[in-house]
């Protein structure tokens, strides 16, 4: 029944079937899967969208997830959340819902795999400078890795890429691990412990998901904070200034 | 090796399609639906406000015009309780006329009567008085009283001064008639000694017509057109008359 082994580390290493450099594993299944379900979800709940008080539950549900995204990144930005709200909520909406079917059996969760997590780690790590730049511009942006001075280039690169693989490994060794112990513990006791190991496991999960949508919203709001940090300090220069003055 | 990079790949592009998908299907919609709910929120928010505004308004109307009804009930009954208190003092001036117009009127009557019983008094006080110095000079000098009446109206008649001697004589010129008016019925020797007199003064041709009347009061008076010699108690009764007015009044 169980698609995957004990010994595999990852669903990537489940084919299902392979042509050369290209094959289909559980990982890519899986995700297809979620994303049938998120459409699905997505398409039934909006069928019969109305602006009126009254609403269906559906429409509710969904209202309620999206408000509560927009809130949070407004909260993490400060700045209005509708830009960032295709790729932040649909990057939460994807690992939770992905780390919530643990609970079905059979299934393999993409995020405990890799090649998954590092994938998003890398959009993430795209989106940064994608969204800094469409905020202040190319060199705005660039200017943003020679602050304070010059010699910090290296470790702004370098922190950029360890946040980043950081991301990845966080959120894979959770799923991954949450995965491997249930089947273990299954193995060893059949009864009652792996059933609290997965209500744990649908804890961190969705813990897992806020972290990393979240996580993702500090970073590009970090790149695009630059510019309104240089705005502010002119604008309060001119004070400052007559401060000074008034002190001297 | 744990990461197999066409997987990666892959999941990138899973990815990126699943956020154009649900770009589609969810956030717009959703969002739009959300937006126009809040939109049409405002605007009945807004609606309600407004017709909150208009109902304040109107209120405000009714009561300015409450009010302005009740000062005009309030001027109204001021206005007719003035009417009512002038209408009242008008009532007590016209009461209190008539009250004067009556005490006048009694007072009118009043006096009149004073006078008609003055008169009378006097009338009869000169008939007392004549009857009492008849009576008083009958008695004291055994004379008739008429007599001396006669002898005073003579004597009067003689020495009767030079302007009313001229004035008799004139008239006498024109208008032969003398009236000669006596409280008494004159004898026979009176009438001659009276005549006599009269022809000395003014001639022979004069014609005496002798008349009794109770108006005259124990005298004789000689009526000529236009004049009048006379002497009867008439005189004294009047200072009587004088004195028991005067009397009259001090008592009332």
């Amino acid at each position: 029944m169980d698609v995957m082994r004990l010994r595999h580390i990852s669903p990537d290493q489940v084919i299902f079937w392979q042509w050369g450099f290209v094959h289909i594993n559980a990982t890519l299944v899986f995700t297809w899967v979620i994303m049938g379900l998120l459409v699905v979800i997505a398409a039934v709940g909006t069928w019969k969208l109305t602006s009126e008080t009254r609403i269906s539950r559906w429409q509710n549900l969904l209202e309620v997830l999206v408000a509560g995204v927009l809130q949070q990144i407004q909260e993490v930005s400060h700045e209005k959340p509708d830009r960032y709200l295709p790729f932040i909520g649909t990057l939460f909406l994807f690992i939770a819902l992905a780390n919530l079917l643990t609970i079905v059996p059979g299934y393999v969760p993409p995020t405990a795999s890799l090649s998954t997590t590092a994938a998003l780690a890398i959009l993430v790590f795209i989106a940064v400078p994608a969204y800094g730049i469409m905020d202040q511009g190319l060199l705005g942006y660039l200017k943003h890795y020679i602050r304070p001075t010059p010699f910090m280039v290296v470790f702004n690169i370098l922190g950029e890429l360890s946040r980043t693989l950081a991301l990845a490994v966080r959120l894979f060794g959770n799923i991954m691990s949450g995965t491997k112990i249930a089947a273990i513990l299954l193995a060893v006791a059949p009864l009652i412990f792996p059933v609290l190991l997965q209500l744990l496991g649908l804890l961190t999960g969705l813990i897992q998901a806020y972290i990393f949508a979240i996580l993702a919203m500090v970073y590009i709001a970090s790149g695009t904070r630059a510019r309104r940090q240089r705005e502010q300090k002119y604008q309060t220069s001119p004070t400052s200034l007559q401060e000074e003055n008034t002190e001297s | 090796m744990l990461i197999d990079w066409f997987t990666v790949a892959a999941q990138i592009i899973n990815f990126l399609v699943l956020v154009g998908i649900l770009k589609y299907f969810l956030y717009g919609r959703i969002t739009r639906a959300m937006r126009e709910r809040e939109d049409k929120i405002a605007a009945r928010l807004e609606e309600a406000l407004e017709r909150e505004q208009e109902a304040r308004q109107e209120l405000e109307k009714y009561q300015k015009q409450n009010e302005e009804l009740a000062r005009k009930r309030e001027q109204m009954l001021a206005q007719a309780r003035e009417e009512a208190e002038l209408e009242r003092k008008k009532l007590l001036r016209e009461a209190r006329e008539e009250v004067d117009r009556a005490k006048a009127r009694w007072h009118e009557t009043l006096a009149r009567e004073k006078d008609a019983f003055l008169a009378d008094l006097r009338q009869r006080a000169g008939h007392l008085v004549f009857e009492v110095a008849r009576r008083a000079l009958a008695d004291l000098a055994n004379a008739d009283l008429e007599e001396h009446i006669v002898r005073i109206f003579s004597q009067r008649l003689k020495e009767i001064d030079a302007d009313k001697l001229h004035v008799l004589h004139s008239t006498l010129q024109r208008d032969r008639n003398v009236v000669i008016v006596s409280s008494f019925e004159l004898s026979e020797e009176a009438k001659e000694t009276i005549a006599e007199i009269l022809r000395r003064h003014s001639g022979n041709n004069i014609k005496l017509n002798y008349r009794v009347s109770p108006e005259v009061i124990s005298g004789i008076e000689l009526k000529i057109p236009g004049h009048k010699i006379a002497w009867s108690l008439d005189h004294y009764l009047e200072s009587l008359e004088e004195d028991l007015r005067s009397a009259l009044e001090e008592e009332t």
